[in-house]
């Protein structure tokens, strides 16, 4: 990596992203304050949290869908939103803002799919529309992408054929095919039903052990705790906790980290329990 | 009572007329259907200015009856230096009244599409043109079917205020039919039978098109 491609590149390498001092309000409602955050090459990190925590508006403003008004977003060295200039920082250009945030993927909750494309022409389009790439070159990366995620035979089916855990596969295959450096995941698997939850799960582990860098937000904390380097637990907009699986999730200290987790360690402890009289 | 002799030697005359109204309202559908969608699409953009245009067009073109838009056409713009026969006078004004009209429709199908679909679309560095043509357009496009043919059946009957400024379409073909011959129940017969076919036709191309393009 260029070290000059930073402004503020010291020995340490560039981090994917970097989020400096960053807030957002919405009117007066203040969603983010003060969030401070790394995420390395190859790093897997969860943002855990109440709902109205501000996990899923600071996954937001990580590819700028939403504008952060407070602070800085850097995209693997590179000013994401804003140019600097002598005044200050000024709003960035569509296109400024789409090449910064190029390296960046997303997978939605909602799957997002193009409901009029089949699935194929889903992972395509943003290859050759954004992209510029032949045709025939992003068949054959779309079907690569699709093939991944175990999805090659529904390559002409329309999304609407598809259940809705067969839909955020794709959506992941979309996310892929762009070859993206860092992936997003705003809570991939709260829209489905629970038996589709694993084989999403699935998919989002094997990225994970590929060394893909990911940051998610999510609700499945046994999940979080098994793939993540580092979980983010956030509360009322601000970052409260962050360390390892093994100290957030599993050995939580701070008060309010466990009074959050104690309906997940008493719905674990029956399970095991449960487990443990079939055994 | 029917007399059934005068009606066989209608049909001819209102054959010709109808075919004048399809006409007109072809002309003037098609007119309306590109500047309804250059409305909207100048909307899309977002740019304050073409908003207000949006907005200012809109209101005032539904917001006025048919035939005053007409009269200011027909009777109003020679002064202004412009002289346009009736057909022309009343297809332009029938494209310009239907095209707001349109551009609502237009409006409310892009307004429909999840804003979600649009954001992938964006963060995966489609431009805005792209998300307008490739994700927005075919989406939107579907759905305004049924409601462009709806629409289509109500400018097809305003096109009876042509008449007003002696084109001789439907209407005022039964008219003239009326004040020469002093029969009333067949020409007016034949003229709501006329609209009625011109009807069940714009429906029937309205229901092949939407099967056609189906997803």
């Amino acid at each position: 990596m260029d070290p000059n491609s930073s402004t503020r590149a010291g020995s340490a390498p560039v981090p994917m992203v970097s989020m400096r001092g960053v807030g957002k309000s919405f009117g007066s409602h203040r969603v983010l304050s003060g969030i401070d955050l790394d995420v390395q090459a190859g790093e897997v990190v969860s943002l855990i949290g109440p709902s109205g925590s501000g996990k899923t508006t600071l996954l937001r403003c990580m590819n700028f869908l939403e504008a952060y008004d407070e602070g800085e977003v850097w995209i693997r060295g590179a000013l994401l939103g804003y140019r600097k200039t002598g005044a200050g920082l000024v709003p960035e250009s569509d296109r400024g803002i789409a090449e910064v945030r190029s390296p960046v993927a997303m997978v939605f909750q909602q799957f997002n799919l193009w409901p009029h494309m089949t699935v194929l022409a889903n992972v395509m389009a943003p290859l050759t529309l954004a992209k510029g790439m032949r045709p025939d070159r992003a068949r054959a990366v779309a079907g690569e992408a699709l093939a991944r995620v175990g999805l090659s035979a529904k390559a002409d089916a329309l999304p609407g054929a598809l259940s809705g855990g067969q839909q955020q596969r794709v959506g992941i295959a979309r996310a892929l095919a762009v070859q993206p450096e860092v992936m997003l995941l705003d809570e991939p698997t709260s829209a489905l039903d629970p038996e589709l939850v694993d084989e999403v799960l699935e998919v989002i582990k094997s990225l994970s052990s590929d060394g893909m860098t990911m940051v998610m937000v999510t609700h499945e904390m046994s999940f979080a705790a098994e793939v993540s380097d580092r979980v983010v637990f956030m509360e009322q907009g601000r970052i409260v906790a962050a360390g390892t699986p093994d100290r957030i999730i599993r050995r939580p200290d701070h008060p309010r980290l466990q009074a959050f987790l104690r309906p997940w360690f008493r719905r674990s402890l029956q399970g095991s329990a449960a487990a443990g009289a079939q055994a | 009572m029917i007399d059934f002799t005068l009606l066989g030697e209608l049909l001819p005359v209102f054959g010709q007329a109808a075919l004048r109204t399809l006409v007109l309202v072809a002309v003037g559908m098609a007119g309306g259907l590109v500047l309804g969608f250059a409305m909207n699409a100048a909307r899309e953009t977002g740019v304050r200015a073409l908003t207000a245009l949006y907005w200012a067009y809109t209101t005032v073109w539904r917001g006025v009856p048919f035939l005053v838009h007409l009269f200011i056409v027909y009777f109003g713009l020679p002064s202004a230096g412009v002289r346009l026969d009736p057909f022309q006078a009343a297809a332009l004004t029938l494209a310009v009244y239907s095209g707001a009209y349109f551009a609502e429709i237009f409006r409310a199908c892009w307004q429909r599409i999840g804003r979600g679909q649009i954001e992938a679309a964006r963060c995966m560095g489609l431009t805005r043109r792209q998300v307008f043509t490739h994700i927005a357009c075919p989406q939107a496009l579907r759905a305004s079917l049924p409601l462009i043919a709806n629409q289509a059946i109500l400018v097809m009957k305003e096109s009876a205020l042509a008449s007003v400024i002696t084109y001789p379409e439907l209407t005022m073909t039964a008219g003239k039919v009326v004040a020469e011959q002093f029969v009333y129940v067949e020409p007016y017969l034949l003229l709501a039978l006329a609209y009625w076919a011109l009807a069940v036709l714009i429906n029937r191309l309205g229901g092949y098109l939407r099967r056609r393009v189906a997803l």
